[in-house]
């Protein structure tokens, strides 16, 4: 039988739905039964909403103003080679 | 500035990265660089990563041109990355060491008694939504201070993953992984997240 600590191993796999049809039936008869990993689950699913809802677009301003430049530079660079050839 | 790229305004960047259109650079550098650093963070240290990520986009200029959008824009360009990161690293013949043996967190195993069963159980559930949540400003910063205490590997896979929406399979190819051994990344890093959520909450302290 799935202990609670067994499915607290493959949580996340069964939030993500990569369990097969016979891991992911027993995982659902345990939660009926134990409303600890009920709760387990519904906050690990929760943390990872947050991982989704949390900014992912946080870089250095700076790191990104030397990109900026850098590719600034490559495109006159480019430009020129292109007015050469013509 | 709202820089977020739909599909359907990705097809019109794409041309203007082509055309070698300055501000569609600078769009695509805020939108893309984040994840493109979470790529090669996963290999190499952090000021080699951004000096990777730096010397890609340059690449890009001329690469775009060839781009015909069999994958969309993030994937191609994670790959670029992931591709110089590997490749950087055969040069130095070093490897990225990572340890997939354990599943759970010391920390979450130690709640368990020998029988299998909880003995400190989840206390409280975290009722409120993601969105609501992270309108606290203070649970966002600890989020960002625990995210950054993660072990590299665990970060990026959790970054790619739940933050820039790849799919799996991207994930293990791009960063080289076996599906078995991302499954253990995404579980561990996640597991962390929570328990920094449950202290939060219990003590309003991160």
């Amino acid at each position: 039988m799935l202990m609670c600590r067994d499915l607290a191993e493959i949580a996340s796999d069964y939030i993500d739905g990569e369990l097969n049809g016979r891991q992911n039936l027993s995982v659902k008869m345990h939660l009926m039964m134990c409303k600890d990993c009920r709760t387990f689950i519904g906050n690990l699913r929760a943390s990872s909403n947050l991982l989704s809802a949390h900014s992912s677009g946080k870089a250095d301003e700076e790191f990104l103003r030397r990109i900026d430049e850098r590719v600034a530079e490559a495109l006159n660079a480019r430009k020129i080679r292109g007015s050469d050839s013509e | 500035m709202d820089t977020a790229v739909h599909p359907e305004s990705e097809a019109s960047l794409i041309e203007e990265l082509k055309r070698g259109d300055s501000t569609a650079y600078q769009k695509a550098v805020r939108e893309y660089s984040p994840g493109m650093l979470a790529v090669a963070r996963f290999y190499l240290d952090h000021s080699s990563a951004e000096e990777i990520v730096q010397d890609c986009w340059v690449t890009v200029i001329d690469a775009v041109q060839k781009f015909e959008g069999r994958s969309g824009l993030k994937t191609w360009l994670h790959r670029i990355v992931a591709n110089r990161c590997k490749n950087r690293l055969r040069t130095a013949n070093r490897e990225v060491a990572t340890d997939f043996s354990e599943t759970l967190e010391p920390e979450l195993a130690n709640r368990f008694n020998s029988t299998g069963r909880w003995d400190l159980p989840p206390k409280l559930q975290f009722h409120e939504s993601a969105d609501t949540l992270m309108e606290n400003g203070e649970l966002s910063d600890c989020l960002d201070k625990h995210l950054s205490a993660l072990p590299e590997t665990q970060r990026s896979a959790l970054m790619l993953y739940e933050a820039h929406q790849h799919k799996s399979d991207d994930v293990c190819n791009i960063l080289d992984v076996s599906a078995s051994n991302l499954r253990v990344l995404l579980h561990r890093a996640r597991q962390k997240i929570f328990l920094m959520v449950e202290t939060f909450q219990e003590t309003g302290e991160c």
